[in-house]
């Protein structure tokens, strides 16, 4: 190429440099400012497990049945529960998980039998210790104690509709038999004999 | 003609120091400014934010910086060559100052008015190059010798396409200027005093830009390598030289390095704003107005610039500089001087 056409064609090509920067001016920005926007993750994120607040309980719904605890492989999960006054649903008190060990491998979610395990967004989770125990129930302390009066209502409810029922279906039985009796006298020699 | 502050405070020490106080004020707040802003260019142009946490939209941040820089330890490496070592950043930042204090920013007030204000301005220029070598051979370290270097051989290379595109604005002057009103006389307009440069452009209605394209262009580019901005930047490439010149300069002497190098970047864009854009000259607004708005216009093109183009390689800086500038800009002024002499 010429001298002056070199210097005609690499000039042309520096404004087109410009222009292609002056494009970007006006564009949105690809960063967030992070710690006060967060990113949309998606639904198939695995991060550290949390309890599910269920809704038709409005808590969550550990039966401390340590199913969890038994099948975690880094050992993690640590979960004290039982039997609750005036209810017939166990419940924990206490689970604790050390998430400096959890691998994330997702096995106490799979094996929960009530399904209120789940994984949470938490990504930018950090500590100045080596020890990382979180207990899953704290944000659930304000609930538990609302619940438990609930469930008891509904516990007792149920086991009074049985106790009627069953007391129905005694009757019942008691006045088939009465009835039986009456009709034919001699079966019930019968069954006697 | 503006009124110089020696015309309206008769005592000189009353004068310079208000003037001194001027000129800092304006250039500490444009560093800040100009550090800012040159970190939100970059980051709209690379689709990002800048910063955005201290102050509005960031505007503190520099400020926050600054205190930084000041409270931070002044390290002096073993065997630097002392009064070099510790002079080169004075050396580096007083002559800027001094250029500053020469604009011509509005039609009634300056701070001096000289008749050679163009030449003391290109003096003052070379000045910054002298300190940068100083800072350089002083620091007994070989990225800011190598950094010093090179600074030295572009802002020697560089300094002849400036001033030669800026003569045939002289010339212009010149010509142009013949019946040049000054303070109800007429008088044959100086081509190098900045503030006639601009009266001329003011009072014929027509800026030089349109006259002079070319030398602006080259004027401009010429601006970028003597104030060692991007794509010009090898006295301090980072991937070669750590930080070129100013290495071994820690806390509040690197901050008077890099105070001169946003003031020269100022300076420069001062400087093509009376040279080709007609400095005060303009509708509607003030003097000053204008005269700022095209200086900050053209510091935006020199932060555009820098974050458009990639760093030139040593030879091919020199190659553009001798094989391009140079001849097109004696060409431009043998051309000028031609048509100067005819019409």
């Amino acid at each position: 190429m010429s001298y002056v056409g070199s210097i005609l064609s690499g000039f042309w090509s520096l404004l087109n440099g410009l222009g292609i920067t002056a494009r970007h001016f006006g564009r949105k920005n690809v960063t967030l400012t992070y710690p006060h926007e967060k990113p949309e993750l998606s639904g198939e994120f695995r991060s550290l497990i949390s309890l599910i607040q269920l809704p038709e309980l409005g808590t969550h719904d550990c039966v401390a049945c340590l199913q969890c605890e038994k099948i975690c492989p880094s050992y993690c999960i640590k979960i004290e529960g039982g039997k609750v006054e005036g209810m017939k649903r166990k419940r924990a008190s206490k689970f604790e998980v050390d998430f400096a060990l959890c691998s994330l491998c997702g096995l106490c979610i799979d094996v929960c039998p009530t399904d209120t395990l789940e994984y949470s967004k938490l990504y930018d989770e950090a500590g100045y210790e080596r020890e990382w125990v979180f207990d899953l129930l704290d944000p659930f302390e304000s609930l538990e104690e609302e619940f438990r009066e609930k469930q008891r209502e509904v516990d007792a409810k149920v086991a009074a509709e049985k106790a009627k029922k069953k007391a129905a279906a005694l009757q019942a039985k008691a006045e088939a038999e009465a009835a039986a009796a009456q009709d034919s006298p001699t079966s019930g020699g019968e069954v006697q004999s | 003609m503006p009124r110089t502050l020696l015309d309206i405070f008769p005592n000189p020490l009353i004068a310079v120091g208000i003037g001194i106080t001027a000129v800092m004020t304006v250039l500490s707040v444009n560093t800040l400014f100009c550090i800012w802003f040159e970190r939100k260019v970059s980051a709209w142009i690379q689709l990002r934010m800048g910063p955005m946490e201290v102050g509005f939209h960031g505007t503190m941040q520099t400020v926050a910086d600054m205190v930084k820089l000041l409270g931070k330890q002044l390290v002096t490496p073993k065997g630097i060559d002392k009064p070099l070592y510790h002079l080169a950043p004075i050396v580096v930042f007083a002559p800027v100052v001094a250029a500053a204090s020469l604009m011509p920013f509005s039609e009634s007030v300056a701070i001096t008015n000289t008749n050679i204000g163009l030449v003391l301005v290109f003096m003052f220029g070379g000045f910054a190059s002298i300190g940068i070598f100083m800072g350089g051979w002083g620091s007994n370290n070989k990225y800011a010798l190598l950094g010093a270097m090179r600074s030295v051989a572009q802002n020697i290379s560089y300094e002849i396409p400036l001033i030669l595109s800026s003569l045939s604005v002289v010339l212009l002057v010149g010509a142009m200027g013949r019946e040049f009103a000054v303070d109800g006389g007429v008088i044959q307009a100086n081509g190098m005093n900045l503030a006639h440069i601009t009266g001329v452009q003011a009072q014929r209605g027509v800026w030089f830009l349109l006259l002079q394209p070319l030398a602006f262009i080259i004027f401009f580019i010429a601006v970028l390598a003597e104030t060692n901005r991007a794509p010009f930047d090898i006295p301090e490439a980072e991937s070669e030289l750590i930080a070129g010149f100013h290495t071994e300069y820690s806390g509040m002497r690197f901050g008077l390095f890099f105070f001169a190098e946003f003031s020269n970047m100022f300076i420069g864009a001062m400087v093509a704003t009376i040279l080709f854009l007609g400095g005060w000259d303009g509708p509607v607004l003030p003097g000053p107005a204008w005269f700022f708005l095209k200086t900050y216009f053209l510091v935006f093109c020199m932060m555009w610039i820098r974050w458009t183009y990639p760093r030139l390689r040593f030879d091919q800086l020199m190659t553009f500089a001798w094989g391009i500038l140079v001849p097109l800009s004696i060409l431009n002024l043998l051309i000028t001087a031609f048509l100067v002499k005819v019409f």
